[in-house]
């Protein structure tokens, strides 16, 4: 379950980036998807992620996206030649299951992975790591 | 946004491009680096090259192959730095497609401000499917080259 809080920092960093172009009134919420609403180049997306890394204190490195995708399943079943398999596909779509299907082409390389996220996956990711970087008390 | 492309000129039949950016001294996404001394990080001048090279191997996609596909950065195959990029300032940037299949193409980039080069790349550019939903994207995509292309 996604904290709206890392959510709500996500979004403001988005506006300053958006901000950069003058762009500050633009609507943005957990559905907005970053290369496809605002027109997010890759080095938007990097620059994003680096002070939500900072301010989380948190690792996101290069290839995370591919890596929850694929979870357990061997990297020869998920992709091929870094094209993604039916199943590798039906994997990434489950991942980012707020992006809307129609926009996932039939052929999806590995790394145009970031282009499907939403900003609540940013968000999710967000608390993925933070999950990962805090062990459950009981 | 990081968009510092101010013009780029595709001739997809001898598979080149010629642009320039203007890269300010004062750019918040590298307000450290550094404080006093601006300098281009490297990443950046990379994602300058990869902005020249993908739309020439979209635009040369198109014409060898007749299919409408985006280019996204796979991998740095080579990137040679020189000099360093001390801003601001407008970097020349030659694109020349190396190799072409319609999955796949491999750009080399030359970076230049006035007359010192600054960066020598080969990138190989991953050339994806667009579906029709994506039409808002290839509608942002061509006003942006028709902008590249008359700016003077």
């Amino acid at each position: 379950m996604t904290e709206p809080a890392a959510l709500n920092v996500v979004v403001d960093m988005i506006r300053d980036t958006l901000s950069l172009s003058g762009r500050e009134g633009e609507k943005v919420s957990s559905d907005t998807l970053l290369f496809y609403h605002l027109a997010f180049t890759s080095m938007d997306l990097l620059d994003l992620l680096f002070r939500v890394e900072q301010h989380f204190d948190i690792a996101i490195p290069d290839g995370t996206l591919y890596g929850l995708a694929r979870g357990e399943m061997p990297d020869a079943e998920f992709a091929t030649d870094s094209v993604l398999s039916a199943a590798g596909k039906a994997r990434l779509m489950a991942l980012l299951n707020d992006t809307p299907a129609e926009l996932f082409p039939e052929r999806i390389h590995a790394a145009s992975l970031p282009r499907f996220c939403t900003v609540g996956a940013i968000a999710r990711l967000v608390d993925a790591r933070l999950a990962a970087r805090e062990p459950c008390s009981s | 946004m990081f968009e510092l492309i101010r013009t780029l000129r595709i001739d997809a039949h001898a598979g080149g491009a010629v642009g320039e950016a203007a890269v300010p001294a004062d750019h918040p996404m590298f307000a450290d680096h550094f404080p006093g001394v601006p300098l281009l990080p490297g990443s950046f001048l990379l994602e300058l090259a990869a902005q020249a090279a993908g739309p020439l191997c979209e635009e040369v996609t198109a014409l060898r192959f007749g299919l409408e596909r985006g280019a996204v950065l796979a991998m740095v195959r080579r990137a040679v730095f020189l000099r360093p990029c001390f801003l601001p300032a407008t970097v020349r940037l030659t694109a020349h497609v190396r190799h072409a299949d319609s999955a796949r193409m491999i750009a080399a980039v030359v970076a230049a401000v006035g007359d010192a080069i600054v960066l020598r790349a080969e990138l190989v550019m991953a050339m994806i499917d667009v579906p029709p939903e994506w039409s808002r994207v290839l509608e942002g995509r061509h006003e942006r080259l028709a902008r590249w292309n008359s700016a003077t």
